[in-house]
């Protein structure tokens, strides 16, 4: 149990769209294990997004168990989900996510200020994470002065900046051309690499995947192991 | 799982960091929309406008009313002919200065006339009163002497004048540089001044025009005026005496010694009274205006705070996905609500400010600017702003932070 970072037992999760429920994870076991770089695989519509809301902490399952870090979830209060989201988790969008109105210093300072920390401090901390993805140059530019891939690096040291257990991207090269990507694939593979950081990438690029230590292939809202 | 968020606990106990933040943050979203913000301005500046006009005009005639009291005292009356009485009664000098003998309330009275003249000197004219006064016109008016002295008396029928302060002015701008012993024509006839008066506040119960007037002894006047008629009587009356007492006697005198003569009689405190329901109904009316401006704007910036709210989703929800709990979301909205209606207050108390000067300047009242209301109108934006963005920072907080983001 130790070095688990995470492990879901029969997840299921189902949408109610009118008169029909539409059945999007039809039990899904997983464990990741700390320091893993896991990729998640899969046809688009197959629930791999649904998965990461999951794990993620943004979605509520029906039925099944989820273990993060040594302690299980409970679903009935806002706060501690939320602190939960905030400790633990470190998201990466395909739309990158990033706040327009906000440069790219100030949108890495985000997840620290909902922990209260003084603000000079957390400017600093998002210097030095901005210089880990190699955009400290960029620190004053705002999103839409950034190209796509370095919007992608600036949403990576914001995924980053809280010291989460675990890093969860959702087909980060996804709106990336493929030279880009494989660079932002790159720095996945180094902070996990480098840093032991435990990442969950999903993608439905084969490639991609098999580069990965370990892949999975979710296909119709069931999980199988490559 | 709860111990873990207890481990957890903010590092700052009133949430400063995030205080400090969402205020930068809002006021950048505001002013990034703001023709939108402004147009729901609009409504709060008018509304807390009136809210501080209304409060400070009540300050501006409370002190003003406290300030003719303090000036003349209250116990000062003025008797007129009633409007219903006929032509051809008129006030008699010695019926009204008897009343003191007859009735013991009414300590002092001063009845005077006036008619309007104009004096030339070479090709300079003034326009003035004439006032026939006796000598306790000067006490009763609480008039001060610069130099000489007052109508007395022994001055009965004789052609002296006492002149007020502008009047002064214009004798010595006109080349007479020792006023008093100079003499004034005026309708024919030469006075003599015999003092001449500080200037004095206008308003209240004096008569009108004191500083441009010059003051004769009644008796020349009632002979040498075309319409000889004494117009006012003024009085002094005894203290803790009901002013429906002192009405009472006074009509029972003038119908009896006056062949039932009809008279009015105003006091200084129905003359404050009478104030005070001017103020109320000016108060009334930008109260109305006011809530109504209020409850528009208030509806205008829940408007706009919905919009924001619709249009922001996919930031509300990565806000939660970093780790922003509902009452973070709700907070963040809120201020932004409360900023927004702050700034209209700020205006708004601007705007108040200027409409009770110029309501002062045209009063001819001293102006005052009123704390309280400055303080109010704040107080009122925030709660505008509270109650009206609670709404939309609800919704906004409870939206489900997956179909936020999705969207
Ligand atoms: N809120 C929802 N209501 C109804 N259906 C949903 C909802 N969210 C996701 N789905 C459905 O679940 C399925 C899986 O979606 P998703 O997890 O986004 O797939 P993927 O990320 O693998 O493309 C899709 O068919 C999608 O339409
Ligand atoms: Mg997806």
């Amino acid at each position: 149990m130790e070095s688990l970072m995470l492990s879901i037992v029969d997840i299921r999760k189902s949408y109610r769209v009118g008169p029909t429920e539409v059945k999007v994870l039809k039990g899904i076991n997983l464990t990741v294990e700390k320091g893993e770089l896991l990729a998640i695989i899969g046809p688009s519509g197959s629930g791999k997004s649904t998965l990461m809301h999951m794990l993620g902490l943004l979605e509520k399952p029906d039925t099944g168990t989820y273990h993060i870090d040594g302690t299980q979830v409970i679903y009935d209060d806002d706060r501690v989900l939320s602190t939960l989201r905030n400790r633990k988790i470190g998201f990466v969008f395909q739309q990158y996510h990033l706040l327009p109105k906000l440069t790219a210093l100030e949108n890495v300072c985000v997840p620290l200020t909902y922990r209260g920390i003084k603000e000079g401090e957390v400017r600093k901390k998002s210097l030095e994470y901005l210089t880990k993805v190699d955009m400290q140059d960029r620190a004053n530019h705002r999103p839409n002065e950034m190209s796509g891939g370095q919007q992608q690096r600036v949403a990576i040291a914001r995924a980053l900046i809280g010291s989460p257990a675990i890093i969860l991207a959702d087909e980060p090269t996804g709106a990336l051309d493929t030279k880009t990507g494989e660079e932002i694939m790159d720095l996945f593979h180094r902070l996990n690499r480098e840093e032991g950081i435990t990442v969950v990438i999903i993608t439905h690029n084969p490639g991609l995947a098999e580069q990965c230590g370990r892949y999975v292939k979710i296909i119709d809202g069931m999980i199988y192991s490559a | 799982m709860r111990a873990l968020c207890e481990n957890y606990r903010r590092d700052d106990l009133f949430g400063m960091t995030l205080l400090q933040v969402n205020f930068r943050e809002a006021s950048r979203s505001l002013w990034g929309s703001r023709q939108r913000s402004l147009l729901a301005l609009i409504g709060i500046v008018i509304g807390i406008g009136s809210v501080i006009a209304m409060v400070s005009i009540g300050t501006i005639v409370q002190q003003e009313a406290v300030r003719q009291f303090k000036d003349m005292g209250i116990d000062i009356i003025t008797i007129r002919k009633s409007f219903s009485e006929n032509k051809k009664t008129e006030f008699n000098m010695d019926i009204i200065m008897r009343i003191t003998e007859e009735k013991r309330n009414i300590l002092t009275v001063a009845p005077y006339l006036t008619s309007g003249t104009e004096i030339n000197r070479g090709r300079q004219k003034f326009s003035m009163e004439q006032m026939g006064v006796t000598a306790s016109f000067f006490d009763l008016n609480k008039l001060q002497i610069r130099q000489g002295r007052a109508v007395s008396e022994l001055d009965q029928n004789r052609y002296f004048c006492v002149v007020g302060d502008e009047l002064a002015d214009f004798l010595r701008k006109t080349g007479t540089s020792k006023i008093l012993g100079s003499q004034i024509t005026a309708e024919g006839r030469a006075y003599t001044v015999i003092g001449i008066l500080d200037k004095v506040a206008e308003g209240g119960l004096r008569p009108y025009g004191m500083n441009k007037a010059m003051m004769i002894p009644i008796s020349t006047a009632l002979r040498t005026f075309q319409t000889p008629e004494i117009s006012t009587v003024m009085a002094r009356i005894a203290p803790h005496v009901s002013i429906t007492q002192i009405k009472a006697d006074i009509s029972d005198y003038f119908g009896k010694k006056a062949r039932g003569m009809q008279v009015e009689v105003t006091s200084a405190e129905e003359l404050i009274e009478r104030m005070k329901k001017q103020m109320q109904m000016f108060s009334l009316l930008l109260g109305a205006i006011g809530s109504i401006s209020l409850i528009v704007g208030g509806i205008g910036v829940m408007n706009v705070m919905l919009i924001s709210v619709s249009e922001r989703k996919s930031e509300i929800g990565l806000r939660r996905a970093l780790g922003a709990q509902q009452s973070d979301i709700q907070s963040q909205f809120l201020i932004e609500s409360v900023i927004l209606c702050l700034a209209g207050g700020f205006i708004g108390i601007i705007l108040g400010i200027g409409i009770s000067y110029l309501f002062a300047f045209f009063s001819k009242w001293q102006f005052i600017m009123s704390y309280f209301s400055i303080a109010l109108g704040f107080g009122v934006s925030t709660v505008v702003g509270v109650f009206c963005g609670f709404y939309p920072a609800r919704t906004a907080a409870r939206l489900d932070p997956i179909k936020a983001l999705r969207s």
